[in-house]
């Protein structure tokens, strides 16, 4: 007698083979070399903050990825409400550019507390950050409206 | 030549696929919707109508033939650039709104969308979703509406626009049959009274009937390597 069996069933499914999987285990990473750099420096830099920004655009891109199908029901209706490509770019770029800003601001807090203010070079990375921030939150919506598949949603 | 809102001239699309290709419109579709026009397009599922809504709103490109709005060939542009030349809305077959929007802050997008002043859209918003019995639900997400309901969002945005041209892909879909009768003397209304210009697709003989111009669709052809060496 033929006897069912349950491993193919969870083994299937059980190993990371999503886009969304891979973002998740490179920030984990970074996170965790962000952990061993802690006190580390080079040319008057701490590397621990830097690696905290190479997250930064990887969890933006995550955060696109996930949900899609919400994300796409917002970019049909933004077409059908007249809108173009690059005005969805926008959105979602500035989006991901608050997200970043955002999330970075604690270390920012924590700079100003601990020495009164904010190099201009600290400045600078913010500002570079939350761009790729923006850059990388648009990507996948750009990638996906600008498919062909893109329109094939209108029809039921 | 002559200017219409919207011209097709001979169009015609081909789908790859790994077996074959897939011929919408064998003899070319050419249609004409002049001002005040209520143009239907009837064909049967998989006949290629959304495809055809898509192509005049230029979302998808056709193989071969040209798309005309107010006598620009269009048929390499945009769906804003069309929208520039002839202001159009579109109600598609599956609806359409921004999920993280409520009911009246969608309506409210696409009216300023659509270049309508701040003054004049919320009482726009309200007369048009009161006319589908939807004055309830105005700070309801989409998302936790039914199929129906969300159809019903669509059609009062687009009364809510007043557009000069009005494209509907199966309008009636996702409706019970009070909300189908309530469409259909809706769009004869805003094509007689309002001028507005439509151009439908149904798969509905009855529906067709409300139009004044009936443009027939033809199945698919279907071409194999086998049977194009036979032709």
């Amino acid at each position: 007698m033929e006897k069912p069996s349950w491993a193919p069933y969870i083994l299937s499914g059980a190993f990371p083979k999503e886009l969304t999987d891979l973002l998740a285990i490179l920030i984990i990473g970074l996170a965790g070399i962000e952990a061993s750099l802690i006190r580390l420096s080079f040319a008057g830099l701490q590397l621990g903050p830097l690696i905290l920004f190479l997250s930064v655009p990887l969890t933006c891109a995550l955060a696109s990825l996930s949900n899609t199908t919400r994300k796409l029901r917002e970019e049909l209706a933004l077409f059908a409400y007249g809108g173009s490509w690059w005005q969805v770019w926008v959105r979602y770029f500035l989006r991901g550019f608050t997200c970043s800003l955002i999330a970075v601001f604690p270390l920012v807090a924590g700079e100003i507390a601990s020495t009164g203010s904010v190099s201009l070079l600290q400045t600078s990375l913010i500002a570079l950050v939350s761009i790729f921030g923006g850059v990388f939150y648009a990507a996948p919506s750009l990638r996906r409206i600008r498919s062909v598949e893109f329109v094939e949603n209108y029809k039921a | 030549m002559m200017k219409y809102l919207i011209e097709t001239v001979s169009v015609k699309m081909d789908y790859p696929h790994s077996d074959g290709v897939l011929k919408l419109y064998d003899e070319g579709v050419s249609l004409k919707v002049d001002q005040g026009d209520f143009v239907a397009v009837l064909g049967g599922s998989g006949w290629g109508k959304s495809t055809l809504v898509n192509v005049v709103l230029g979302l998808e490109k056709p193989t071969t033939g040209g798309v005309y709005f107010n006598g620009e060939d269009v048929t390499r542009s945009s769906f804003v650039k069309r929208c520039s030349l002839v202001k159009t809305a579109v109600v598609f077959q599956r609806p359409t709104a921004v999920p993280q929007l409520t009911v009246g802050q969608n309506l409210s997008l696409a009216l300023s969308m659509a270049g309508v002043p701040k003054s004049e859209r919320d009482e726009r918003s309200r007369e048009s979703l009161a006319f589908f019995g939807l004055e309830r639900i105005t700070k309801a997400y989409p998302e936790s509406l039914s199929a129906g309901q969300r159809k019903r969002i669509d059609l009062a945005r687009v009364l809510a626009v007043r557009p000069q041209l009005l494209v509907l892909d199966e309008p009636t879909g996702d409706l019970d049959s009070s909300a189908s009768n309530l469409v259909m003397p809706l769009l004869r209304g805003l094509n007689r009274d309002h001028g507005m210009s439509i151009l439908m697709t149904t798969a509905l003989p009855r529906y067709a009937s409300a139009a004044r111009q009936l443009v027939h669709l033809k199945p698919p052809g279907f071409i194999t390597p086998s049977n194009r060496i036979d032709n």
